[in-house]
């Protein structure tokens, strides 16, 4: 099969994915389809090395508490038991150890957890994981630099309180003499923990507060980091499923004749117990698997949602609404259709089930609930089910659920080897969890200018999920989109209403910071408009934004710039919250004038990105982020910059063309001249 | 089923697959070239971006049977170290989140470099718009190309 003179064991590499776990890699020089050793599926303990950095000499490290480790060559490896979907979690929760721990970045690793309650509960949600062990994670760290003073102090015959630490180093009184930490963690190892640690006043941080490139990136940027769908195990097959295409409906008969046909399948496999009864294609590659899937003649029975549609749940919704009559009254509707994740890396997951128990490669959110619903599903109990966490490209809620788990565990039940389950994008745009279709209707008295009341109603029968900060997107909208009628219908200016109504001084802040920035009430040429909007996602980070917008005569909007203040508090990661701006700005920019999935006959009408069009890069506007200094405790930034986005857009075009356009997305059809 | 011969990162490889078969298949699943990504499956969106004779070609659609004899280059052949400049500009501008798309980006940026060393920001929008990233990273991938057109 190979020309190739290279031993095939010289390029046989086995590296550590970034999950913890073994995978199995064939380097470039690769050149053979077949792998030849016998499986080495790991187990949970299995050892993992980084690429980037050797092995220590000595094999005992030392772990002063769950999260982190020692080695003797000095080097701190945290355990991240947060999932990485480009957040930049498990560089932030590296810092914080970091910092207190006194050691340079350089010499940090970070290894992912499993699904393991030791940790917690380890979903990955709501923005919440830096602002939940902002402290814990700084103790963990001090608590071990505490113990490696106490190691040198006792070795110096002196008292630890005269001691200092930098870089990796405890320092003696002296300023002279000085310990390296990897000398020290036989001695530090013996030390009692310490029950109580100071902590770094924020003035004293060195790694806190700085702009960090994410520890991944090397990794990413050489194409070695391994995501779900780069997980390779020796012998592993690959899967891919016939779903209803109406949501709820099941299959009543198929034909695989054809589908067996096709080079490199090897089986079909039906699935009685996910969600919606589904049948697998399994084969030697993604290609074959794929193709065999598109070869079953399946016969559906669609069920009751065969008829949903979504421009009829849309006229439903508002009709049933109660609006107010009242002249005093200011009420407008605003309608937001269903979207989906669209994650770059579609669903995957890869599961080896055997032997009674179940190792699976999740790109998962919810390590432990796919723990628990595998579990179930493969009717073993949860201790048996290791689950391993990948990268994921992209995660923005739709990883929290784990239907692609119990898909991937079933399949390898059946076919007895190890297999990869890889949606398509059609697979992925069509069966997702969508952010609810919603029509709200947001009203105030004109005589008292405030926050509206807003009233919603929603489309049903198509599953809805988690989308990159949940219900905040809409409360945003109808809000903010209001206030800015409001203003006009008072003929106030909306940065002065917004300031007169909202008082806090952490909304004044980023509100004045962001109107400012972007030159809040100066001209701008004709056919071009600025718009405000201000929300605090779940109620804690602050974020105002003011969006410039140009509207041609054919209706099409060009974003040129966004500027956004945001108030999170402390900051951990500076560089982290920057990108999280500009990153949900974008996300929201696809909702706001390009994509939209629409039901008809039952099934999502999209399927691929010609139809789901997210942002480009040509689309991309300049977007300028200032961050308040704040002395707030640290509040989560991985959903806050999408919220204010669409009603900002919103009250720009207003301001461009003089048309209110009150549903996203906006198309160039509802602005033509 | 056929053979092919192909040369992949300098090296020649035989490889055993059906004519049809999607060079990004090849690459991933007969190779365990897994830097390459799947996302779209039809050419929409750059994630699959590999060199061929030093342009930049969709690998989800682009049949193994119509690269035998070329050059074929993937992320994980740029450098053996993540040095290549545009690697390390990307570092440098911090330009990855979930970082998925981004073996794309590079390919397809290191071709744009090729062709013209010297981009404006409307040469860098129309080379690279049909590489999508759904983190936003836009400006930050524009400003690690006009990095390294700078030190070049």
């Amino acid at each position: 099969m190979s020309n190739n003179t290279i031993n095939r064991r010289d390029f046989l590499k086995v590296v550590a994915s970034t999950c913890g776990g073994l995978v199995l890699a064939v380097y470039l020089d690769a050149c053979t389809a077949q792998t030849e050793t016998s499986p080495i599926i790991t187990s949970a303990a299995a050892p993992s090395t980084s690429t980037l950095t050797p092995e220590p000499s000595s094999h005992v490290d030392w772990k002063p508490g769950i999260y982190i480790k020692v080695d003797h060559q000095g080097l701190l490896t945290v355990t991240a038991f947060r999932s990485e979907m480009g957040q930049g979690i498990r560089t932030a929760l590296a810092m914080l150890v970091a910092e207190e721990l006194d050691i340079d970045w350089a010499n940090v690793r970070i290894e992912q957890a499993p699904a393991d309650s030791t940790y917690g509960d380890q979903q990955t949600g709501g923005s919440v994981s830096v602002s939940l062990y902002y402290t814990g994670l700084r103790r963990a760290g001090a608590v071990a630099r505490q113990m490696l003073i106490a190691a040198a102090a006792r070795q110096w015959n002196i008292a630890a309180e005269k001691c200092t630490t930098a870089a990796g180093f405890v320092i003696h009184p002296d300023g002279q003499e000085k310990l390296a930490y990897g000398d020290l963690v036989d001695a530090a190892a013996k030390i009692d923990r310490p029950n109580d640690v100071k902590l770094k006043e924020t003035d004293q941080f060195r790694i806190l507060g700085t702009g960090i490139g994410l520890w991944d990136a090397p990794q990413i940027v050489s194409g070695k980091a391994v995501y779900g769908l780069d997980v390779r195990l020796p012998g592993m097959l690959f899967a891919a499923l016939a779903r209803c295409p109406v949501f709820g409906g099941e299959y009543t008969s198929y034909d695989d004749a054809e589908a067996k046909a096709i080079p490199g399948v090897k089986q079909v496999v039906v699935l009685d117990r996910t969600l919606e009864r589904s049948i697998a294609v399994v084969a030697e590659n993604s290609w074959a698997a794929i193709r065999g899937r598109d070869a079953l003649k399946v016969t559906w029975d669609e069920g009751s949602n065969k008829t949903l549609d979504s421009q009829e749940m849309m006229k439903i919704a508002t009709g049933r609404l109660k609006k107010s009559n009242e002249s005093t009254v200011l009420g407008a509707i605003y309608e937001m259709p269903y979207e989906a994740h669209a994650t770059m890396e579609p669903m995957n997951c890869t599961a080896y089930v055997h032997d009674g128990v179940c190792e699976i490669w999740a790109p998962t959110q919810n390590p432990q609930e796919v723990q628990r619903s595998v579990a179930g599903s493969c009717r073993i109990s949860p201790g048996k089910v290791t689950v391993h966490v990948p990268l994921m490209g992209g995660g923005f809620g739709r990883r929290l659920q784990t239907d692609y788990a119990q898909e991937a565990a079933l399949v390898s039940k059946a076919v007895n080897a190890p297999v990869q389950v890889i949606w398509t994008r059609e697979d992925d745009l069509q069966h997702d969890f969508y952010q609810p279709l919603l029509v709200q209707y947001a009203c105030g008295p004109l005589d008292k200018p405030g926050i509206p009341v807003v009233s919603s109603a929603g489309g049903m029968g198509i599953p809805t999920g988690a989308w990159r900060s949940v219900e905040n997107f809409p409360a945003a909208y109808a809000n903010e989109c209001y206030l800015d009628e409001l203003a006009c219908a008072l003929k106030r200016d909306p940065l002065d209403l917004r300031l007169e109504i909202y008082s806090s001084k952490y909304i004044q802040g980023v509100v004045k910071l962001a109107a400012e920035k972007a030159g809040w009430g100066t001209a701008l040429p004709v056919g071009q408009g600025r718009g405000l909007a201000y929300h605090a996602t779940f109620g804690v980070t602050h974020v105002c934004d003011v969006a410039e917008v140009e509207v041609d005569a054919a209706g099409n909007v060009r974003v040129k710039r966004i500027v956004c203040a945001v108030d999170c508090g402390k900051v951990v990661n500076l560089d982290t919250v920057r990108a999280q701006m500009e990153g949900g700005i974008a996300f929201a920019l696809t909702a706001t004038l390009k994509a939209e999935a629409t039901v008809k006959n039952g099934r999502i009408q999209q399927s691929n990105f010609y139809d789901y069009s997210l942002l480009r890069m040509d689309e991309m506007p300049v977007v300028e982020v200032y961050i308040v200094d704040s002395d707030r405790e640290p509040s989560g930034i991985g959903e806050m910059g999408v919220p204010p986005v669409a009603p900002a857009v919103a009250n720009a075009i207003f301001a461009a063309t003089g048309k209110r356009v009150r549903h996203i997305p906006i198309r160039p059809a509802d602005l033509k001249a | 089923m056929p053979s092919f011969a192909l040369n992949i990162n300098g090296r020649p490889v035989d490889i055993e697959a059906e004519a049809q078969m999607p060079l990004l298949w090849v690459l991933r699943d007969l190779l365990a070239l897994t830097g390459t990504k799947f996302s779209c499956g039809a050419g929409l969106c750059g994630a699959c971006t590999v060199l061929i004779d030093g342009m930049s070609i969709r690998s989800c659609i682009t049949p193994v049977s119509s690269v035998t004899g070329k050059a074929i280059v993937t992320i994980e052949g740029l450098s053996p170290d993540g040095s290549h400049p545009l690697q390390k500009a990307w570092q440098e501008e911090h330009v990855t989140q979930c970082g998925y798309c981004q073996p794309g980006q590079i390919m397809n940026a290191v071709a744009l470099l090729k062709k013209n060393p010297k981009p404006t920001d409307a040469d860098i929008d129309a080379a690279m718009a049909d590489v999508l990233c759904r983190c936003g990273t836009y400006q930050r991938i524009r400003k690690a190309i006009h990095r390294v057109a700078q030190e070049a």
